[in-house]
Parts: structure tokens; C-alpha cells; sequence
């Protein structure tokens, strides 16, 4: 079945397993200075435009979804409340650049420590509630926020229902040479004209680019701390306790220890979150962190791929990206145009669940291994290719449908009517780093 | 005394509201011990429903509300087979995601074809007050909200143990792999637990949005909601006159505490209601009246 | 053990009516996990089979095959209609009653809703007598009636689980580890029971256990199963005196 066989150890398997990151880094680095001109598509009357804006929305979701991943898919504790944190997170980084006139970055020394604090004491009582009850009160406390900013105590600081705007801006320093990447990047034959435009940067355009960058590099900094988190010691002890708490107790680990500080530390980056919000639009409003980002939150974790790292990524451009194009869609055979105008974004996120249920439970991360896995069969070295091979995935699938057992009966009949079976059904990808 | 009446009246009206939401939860709960996102929603869709028969249709008020409990029911018949059936019961997580994907759906395509601006709803009870004593006031409303959850009740309790289709609903809720052993089969009566919770819901809907202070939004359920949860989880998620019970105390404790404690404002209703089923959950995990079945092993 | 078998290999037998249950390369998985690798079992009617085997052979897993709760192929045929594929709830309709491992009580639900559960594919109106009778057959369900099924004793769970499975009147009675969890003296009681049923009602037994020596004294005939294969079968008495059946699972 598979096209491809790569031994390990072997220099293709080293291309095999660093070719996607460095592809991932060369998008990352070009891609800012793509959307800078606000690139879109036309399908029939619609335009759908991509615009950096978009895309730094998206990156600080990708942080808040991650968030909410190592404590829901990492640690087993369905905690559902992580807008809540990064509307700490965001109200804190306005008020101190807007009252207190701190630079953005500097805010993340309070807002880190604060998020985290926070989170360890939301997660003591956590540790008496569990399951369903602990979604529900998680929920409750997205739902709360909201009227805790509009409270008339707070508003001389939050600004009470109308939000407050930053006026502070991020300015792009001298020493980055963006107008010359701009320039190299247009320049590249076939494309470059295409995708990069002519390379003068106008205006903001340097400055949005910058923010870019910033935005690009916290996030890198959140996901790298995330995976070495999870595949540390501590880690181990994490993902232990979700599979089996008794289990883990009795190997030694310290339980309400390490659920307490994995909700630390999912505020923490939830906190984060919230202060890349700050930075990437500049404005924050009380319904903009309530129970609907809650909800978008769950959504970019599932649409991605609960107990997946990457799957965070995947996670905040959808949640960013499916709203604002169902915005943009001007017409629809049948469908009258005032329905065009509510919120179409909802719906598709909507929509979008039902299918990903029925055909990719995993998430869109996990179809992605799947299609991997058929296509490249990674083979331990020095062993001929064994029999049956278990997939060893970094966490629980979703479950499915029916009867999974009679996958492997089907590939018996396979067996015994001659065919050959190709050895390892599933092959094993053990400490990839998506 | 009238001051503390007068409260006690209106924690009564909200509370009463929420119980019969939370009902529907808990029905809903008992068969497949999920709670359902999408309850909430299909009890707007179903007070839209009613709308429609009652103001566009010109129906009377309650014939209107019947109709309205009869085609939400179908049309909840019709999502439990399409997109509940095809998954394992006893396996969770693809069942919760789908009804958080339906309670985005119908959220917005309420939005979508109704429009976000409010609409009068008729009257389902007299109006006017019961009984007054100064500044507190009985309304009918209350009143007839109250005795209508009461009956609800009643009826459910009979039809959960004196019915067939009842006893197969309790033995999913007790035990799902047994159940299938006798020759329940669990997709119909999940399929029953579906209409009979979304039927109650346009019920709970109708009578929610008829109170003269409210009129029918999209969004009514949306903010209900977690007010519902938290009544059903603080009766006990398994007890349907838990639900009732959680709904009044936690009517009365949105109405107290904001009424009587100055410098919480009243938005804070809803994180009274939090902080209340957090302080439950503590002290009894089940809930007020939730069961913790004895097991010998 | 030994693949080959002293004993003589099935047949007609004891007490051996038409076959009722007919079990032909049966193989079943649990996710990626093999368990029967290729089952041959027969139940004629009237007869009580029992299946014995260690702990991890399959002996449940073989019970569940039969009724749809796990992933099988194969064949496995009830008065020659394919139950492979089927779900559990049909597997019942059709007149299979199973009393799981572990009872598989409603215990939040009353004895007597116990019991009228057991008789939910019955659409005739004796429900109610058979109840009583039930009642006066085990006279401590009557007793507690009312009661949480799951207060009651293991030994008492164990009779109204198979009181709740003969409710129904079933073409077939599979018992999954009945002496499981419970007091040997208790034991010996639900066997003398099961006897009595065997003796005055004619039920065709299929029965799994691990406690060969009780399970071989009401059996007609046997199947001894290890790691997912039948490495033995024959008339009760055969087993009885069958050596590497003695050493391994009789203890003398």
C-alpha cells in the first residue's frame, strides 16, 4: 500500500522527518509579505480576501487553542473555560499600555505570572470536579467574564461596555532589513511578481509585517515550550494521569500536583493569548472574550485534532478564517440574501464539526497521519518488516464508529484467500513532532 | 416583608423558567448520560415554531404550542437517526462534538432566518397579578408557570414508571449493555428520550418567552442555558424533580443575592449561579438529589 | 496442553436434540486485539454445554461474539438464521437470553423492574404470574421487591439474573462465569439451581466457567478453550475423566 518505505536511521528518513518543518518555516518567513497585499479569491460573486490582519488574529487563537489542548487533550481535565484567561490576558496588556504606557512585551511579565497564579487556584477546586461538572462550571466561568469587565468598579480601567481601544503602536525597528526581504522575495522568478507584488512595502505595511514576526515568534516560543513540556519528565506525568489517574498515583506521581500546575500553565498560555489579541487588533471589547470564544476555542481544538501540538495551528486559522470568509459570501443559489447576513460563521463551524465527526473523528491532524502513513512506512532499523504493528498515536482518538475490531478480521480474510498483505497495517511514527 | 415577597415572587418566576429548561436536560441526561448542547437550541427553535403557528398561522395560543411540541419532536426524531444513531452510545466524544455542532448550527441559522430583532409573543397565561400585598406581586404568569411544571412532572414520573417505553428509557439510563441483553434496543429509545426532551424544551421555550417582561430573540436560549445546566447539575443531573428543585433555589438565589447584597450589580446573576453550583459540587458531588446507585461487585 | 484430545470428539451424544446454536470458525478482535481465532462450536437442543478454560482464553469473548457485542466474523447460526453481524438487542428478540459477566444487574432499578425487563420481548400477558412465580421460587426477590437490585447480595444478583433471563422464555440461556465473585457455598447453590431449571424447564444451556468441577457435574458436554482455540471437546463424563483436563483445570 505504501508508496514510499524509509528506513530509520538512514539520511532519507532524517529528509523525511525535517523536509515538513523546513518547508513550515519557509512559509512562515514568506508568508507575511504575501499577505501584506491582502491577496483574495473569487468564487462567483464573492471575493474572499486573506489579509495579515486575518492572520495574526489567527496566530494568537493558535495559542489560546493550545492552551486549551494541554489541559484537554493532554491532561484529560475538560476545562472549557481558557477564554477566560486570555481576556485577563488581553484586558491586562490594554491597560497597561493604554494607562500605565508599558510596552506590549514588557505586560506579558505580569500577565504570565497572573495568568498563572489564577489558573493553578481555578484548578483546586478542579480537582474535586471532574468531568461533565468541570465542563459546565469551566463554561460558567467563560460565560462570567463578560460581566466582570462590565462591572462599574472596573471601568475606569477596562472601559467598561465599550471596550478600549490601544492606541499604542508597534513600529517596525531600523535594523530590519523587511523592505530588502520584500524586494529578494519579489524577485523570484515565476512567482515572486505574482505572490509578493511589486516589494515596496507602504506605509503600516512594514509595521503590520512586524507585528507579524512578533506575534510569529511568541507563538513559536509558546509551542516550543509546549512540546518540550509534554515530552519531558513532567510531561509523561501529565499524560499519565489523563490515562489513568490510580495508575499514576500509585507510579509515584503527584496527581493534584500536576493537574494544578497543567491548569497553570494552560492559563498562562491562554493569558498569552489574550495579550497577542491586544497586539494583533489593538482593541478589546467584553463579548469578544466571553462564551462564544470559549466555544470557537473547543472547535479549533477538535477541527485540529484533540492531544495533537500542530493540531493548534490548524485550530486558530479555521476559527479566524471560516467566520471571516462566511462574511464574504455574497450569494448562494436559493438561499435568500438576508440569511447571507447572520451569522453564516457560526454556521459553518457548525457544519464543520458534524462532518469532521462523521469522516475524520481525529481531527484534521490525524487524517493527515493517516494519509502519511499509508503513503510512508517507516521502518525500525535493522529488522526486517514485522508482522502486525500497532499505530502508536500521542494520544486518544476520537472515538468512531462501530466495530473497529473488524478492521483487523478484514485484513485476516485478506490473509487467508492468498493476497498478500502489505506487513504493518499501520505504521509506527513514534516522537514525530506533529 | 413586601420587599421579601416581592423577591421571593420574581426568584419563583425565573425560577420555575429555568426548571423546566433544566427538565429537559436531565431527560435528556437519564438516557445517555451526556449533556445535550444542543437542547437549549432546538427549545428556541421550537418557541420559534410556535411563533409561527400562533401569530403567523393565526392559531390559538395553545393549539399553537402543541403544534409546535409535535414538529420539534419529528424533528428531533429525525437527528437522533441521522446523526446520533450512526455512533456507538457508550462512546462520548464524537457525540458531545456533534451536538456542540449542532447547537452552532441551529444558533445560526435561528440568527439567519429570523433576524436578531425581538418579537412580541402571545400570551399564554391572564395577565395581571394572583395576589398582591403592596409591592409584591403574584403574577398569573408565575402562577400558571408553576403549575405547569408541576403536571409536566407528574407526567413524566408516570410515564417513566408505568409505561413500557419508560421502563426500556430507565434501563438504557441504569445499565446500556444490559439493556441491549433483554432486547431493548437502544437507538428507538434514544430516539423517544430525544423527542420526548425537545418536546418539553419548546414547552419550557413557549412558556419562557410568553412572561410579558420578555419577548422572543434568537438568543434567549443562549443565555438561559447555562442557568439550566446549573439548575439540572444542581438537583442532580439524574433526578427530574431535582431539576425542579435546582431551578427554584437557583431563582431564588439570582433574586436574593442581587436584590439584597448592594455592591454586587445585576449582571452578576449569572456568576452567583456559578459560584453557587461550584460551593454543590463540593460539599456533594451527585448534586441535591442526584442518586449514587449501591453496587455490589 | 496437548493439541490432541483423549476424549471423543463432538457428536451425537447425551440428551442431543436437532442443533440450536452452531458456532463455525468463529473469530473475533477487540480494536487491534485478536482474541478467537477460529471458534467450532455446536448446542443441540435441550442440551447444557459447557465451555471451560483459564482466565484469558475467550471463553467471554466467545459469549459476546455470540450476541453482537463484539467484532466478529465468521459464522454463528441460531436454528439456522445468522446472527454474525447482528446487534445485541436482535440476538435477544431472537430468543437468546444472556447473563453476562458479573450479572449485568439494573441496580439503580427495582427488583421487580429487573425482572420485567427480562421479559421485555414478550408480548403476552403471563408476565405478571411468571413474576410471582419467581417470587415464590426465590423467596428473598420477593422480599425485596422493591428494592435497589443493587443492594442485594452477589448470590441474590445471581438469581435474579438468571431469573431475568428465563423471564423471557428464551430458545437459549448463556451464563458467563456464574460462579464469579462469589462464596463457594453460594456457589454450589446457584449450580443445584441451574440443575433444577435443566431438570424442570429444559432450557439449552451454554455455560462458561472457570470452575470446571461444578460446570462439568450439571453439563451434558464440554469444550475446553485456550488462547482463542477449542483443544478439546466431548461428553461431560469423558472430560470428567480426561487426564490433562483433571491436571490442568480439576486439580487432582
Amino acid at each position: 500500500m505504501s508508496l514510499l518505505t524509509v528506513t530509520q536511521g538512514t539520511t532519507a528518513h532524517k529528509v523525511y522527518r525535517w523536509l515538513p518543518w523546513a518547508l513550515f518555516v519557509l512559509v512562515v518567513i514568506s508568508v507575511p509579505f504575501w499577505a501584506v497585499h491582502t491577496p483574495s479569491f473569487s468564487v462567483g460573486d464573492s471575493n474572499f480576501t486573506f489579509s495579515l490582519g486575518n492572520l495574526n488574529h489567527a496566530v494568537a487563537y493558535m495559542v489560546g487553542v493550545l492552551g486549551l489542548g494541554l489541559l484537554v487533550g493532554y491532561n484529560g481535565q475538560i476545562s472549557l473555560g481558557n477564554s477566560f484567561f486570555m481576556g485577563i490576558g488581553g484586558y491586562l496588556t490594554a491597560t497597561l499600555v493604554v494607562d500605565n504606557e508599558w510596552p506590549y512585551l514588557l505586560t506579558l511579565v505580569v500577565v504570565l505570572p497572573v495568568c498563572f497564579v489564577v489558573g493553578m487556584l481555578v484548578g483546586l477546586p478542579a480537582l474535586r470536579i471532574k468531568g461533565l461538572y468541570l465542563a459546565l462550571t469551566t463554561l460558567g466561568l467563560a460565560a462570567v467574564f463578560p460581566s466582570i469587565v462590565r462591572m462599574d468598579q472596573l471601568r475606569d480601567r477596562t472601559g467598561g461596555a465599550n471596550g478600549k481601544r490601544i492606541s499604542a503602536d508597534l513600529e517596525a525597528p531600523d535594523w530590519l532589513p523587511l523592505e530588502d526581504i520584500a524586494e529578494f522575495l519579489s524577485g523570484i522568478p515565476l512567482i515572486g511578481d505574482w505572490m509578493f507584488g511589486d516589494g515596496r512595502l507602504g506605509g503600516r505595511d512594514a509595521d503590520d509585517v512586524w507585528v507579524f514576526i512578533l506575534l510569529a515568534l511568541l507563538a513559536t516560543a509558546a509551542f516550543w515550550v509546549s512540546r518540550n513540556l509534554i515530552y519531558s519528565r513532567p510531561g509523561r506525568s501529565i499524560i499519565a494521569v489523563r490515562d489513568n489517574e490510580t495508575g499514576a498515583a500509585v507510579n509515584g506521581v503527584n496527581v493534584p500536583m500536576t493537574k494544578t500546575l497543567t491548569f497553570g500553565v494552560s492559563a498562562a498560555l491562554g493569558g498569552l493569548s489574550g495579550t497577542m489579541y491586544a497586539m494583533a487588533i489593538g482593541f478589546v471589547a467584553p463579548d469578544v472574550f466571553g462564551i462564544n470564544l470559549a466555544i470557537f476555542l473547543i472547535v479549533g481544538l477538535v477541527v485540529g485534532g484533540v492531544g495533537t501540538l500542530s493540531g493548534a495551528v490548524i485550530g486558530g486559522l479555521v476559527i479566524v478564517f471560516v467566520p471571516h470568509w462566511a462574511s464574504q459570501i455574497e450569494s448562494v443559489p436559493v438561499v435568500p440574501e438576508r440569511y447571507l447576513r447572520g451569522p453564516t460563521g457560526t454556521f459553518f463551524l457548525g457544519v464543520l464539526l458534524i462532518i469532521l465527526t462523521f469522516f475524520l473523528p481525529g481531527g484534521i491532524v490525524y487524517g493527515w497521519r493517516k494519509i502519511r502513513a499509508r503513503l510512508v512506512t517507516v521502518r525500525p532499523a535493522g529488522h526486517a518488516a514485522s508482522g502486525e504493528e500497532v499505530e502508536l498515536a500521542e494520544g486518544d482518538s476520537a472515538g468512531g464508529l462501530l466495530s473497529r475490531g473488524q478492521d483487523v478480521l478484514d485484513v485476516d480474510d485478506e490473509e487467508e484467500h492468498g493476497e498478500p498483505v502489505s506487513a504493518p497495517a499501520q505504521a509506527t511514527n513514534q516522537g514525530e513532532p506533529t | 416583608m413586601e420587599l421579601f415577597l416581592a423577591r421571593l415572587f420574581d426568584g419563583l418566576s425565573a425560577g420555575a423558567t429555568y426548571a423546566v429548561i433544566a427538565v429537559a436536560l436531565v431527560l435528556i441526561y437519564k438516557a445517555t448520560t451526556l449533556i445535550n448542547f444542543a437542547q437549549g437550541e432546538l427549545a428556541m427553535l421550537g418557541s420559534f415554531f410556535v411563533y409561527i403557528f400562533a401569530v403567523e398561522q393565526d392559531m390559538p395560543i395553545y393549539v399553537a404550542v402543541v403544534a409546535g411540541m409535535i414538529v420539534s419532536a419529528l424533528l428531533a426524531a429525525g437527528i437522533e437517526r441521522v446523526l446520533i444513531r450512526p455512533f456507538d452510545p457508550a462512546d462520548h466524544l464524537p457525540l458531545v462534538i456533534i451536538t456542540l455542532g449542532l447547537f452552532l448550527v441551529i444558533n445560526a441559522a435561528a440568527g439567519m432566518i429570523w433576524g436578531f430583532d425581538p418579537r412580541r409573543f402571545p400570551r399564554v397565561f391572564p395577565s395581571g397579578d394572583a395576589w398582591t400585598m403592596g409591592i409584591a406581586r403574584l403574577r398569573w404568569y408565575t402562577v400558571g408557570t408553576l403549575v405547569t411544571v408541576l403536571v409536566l412532572l407528574v407526567l413524566l414520573t408516570l410515564l417513566l414508571k408505568k409505561t413500557k417505553i419508560g421502563l426500556a428509557f430507565r434501563a438504557v439510563s441504569s445499565n446500556l449493555e444490559s439493556s441491549g441483553l433483554v432486547g431493548v434496543r437502544a437507538g428507538p429509545t434514544l430516539q423517544f428520550g430525544w423527542m420526548l426532551a425537545t418536546a418539553v424544551g419548546t414547552l419550557a421555550g413557549a412558556l419562557f418567552v410568553a412572561d410579558p417582561f420578555r419577548q422572543l430573540d434568537p438568543l434567549w436560549a443562549q443565555r438561559v442555558l447555562i442557568f439550566a445546566a446549573a439548575a439540572a447539575v444542581l438537583g442532580g443531573l439524574d433526578s427530574l424533580w431535582g431539576a425542579l428543585a435546582g431551578g427554584l433555589i437557583l431563582g431564588f438565589i439570582e433574586s436574593m443575592v442581587v436584590g439584597y447584597v448592594d455592591w454586587i450589580p445585576s449582571q452578576m446573576g449569572l456568576a452567583a449561579a456559578v459560584v453557587a453550583i461550584i460551593i454543590v459540587l463540593l460539599i456533594r458531588p451527585n448534586g441535591l438529589f442526584g442518586t449514587r446507585t449501591v453496587e455490589r461487585v | 496442553m496437548s493439541d490432541t484430545s483423549t476424549a471423543t470428539s463432538t457428536g451425537a451424544g447425551v440428551s442431543s436434540g436437532p442443533t440450536l446454536l452452531s458456532l463455525k470458525g468463529v473469530r473475533a478482535a477487540y480494536g487491534q486485539v485478536r482474541v478467537l481465532h477460529g471458534i467450532d462450536l455446536d448446542v443441540h437442543e435441550g442440551e447444557v454445554v459447557v465451555v471451560l478454560g483459564a482466565n484469558g482464553a475467550g471463553k467471554t469473548t466467545t459469549m459476546r461474539a455470540i450476541c453482537g457485542m463484539v467484532g466478529t466474523a465468521g459464522s454463528i447460526t441460531l436454528d439456522g438464521k445468522e446472527l454474525v453481524g447482528r446487534k445485541p438487542a436482535d440476538v435477544a428478540r431472537m430468543g437468546v437470553a444472556h447473563v453476562p459477566q458479573g450479572r449485568g444487574t439494573f441496580a439503580d432499578l427495582s427488583v421487580d423492574d429487573n425482572l420485567q425487563l427480562g421479559a421485555f420481548v414478550r408480548k403476552d400477558k403471563e408476565v405478571r404470574a411468571d413474576i410471582d412465580r419467581w417470587y415464590e421460587v426465590f423467596p428473598v426477590l420477593g422480599e425485596r421487591r422493591t428494592q435497589q437490585a443493587g443492594t442485594l447480595s452477589g448470590g441474590e444478583q445471581q438469581m435474579l439474573a438468571v431469573a431475568r433471563a428465563l423471564m423471557g422464555r428464551p430458545r437459549l440461556l448463556l451464563l458467563d462465569e456464574p460462579s464469579l465473585g462469589l462464596a463457594p457455598m453460594i456457589v454450589q447453590d446457584v449450580f443445584r439451581r441451574l440443575d433444577t431449571v435443566k431438570a424442570e424447564l429444559g432450557t439449552t444451556m451454554l455455560i462458561v466457567e472457570q470452575n470446571a468441577n461444578l460446570a462439568l457435574g450439571i453439563a451434558d458436554r464440554g469444550y475446553v478453550i485456550e488462547a482463542g482455540h477449542i483443544v478439546l471437546s466431548g461428553t461431560a463424563d469423558d472430560l470428567q475423566s480426561d487426564d490433562a483436563v483433571r491436571a490442568a483445570y480439576l486439580g487432582y
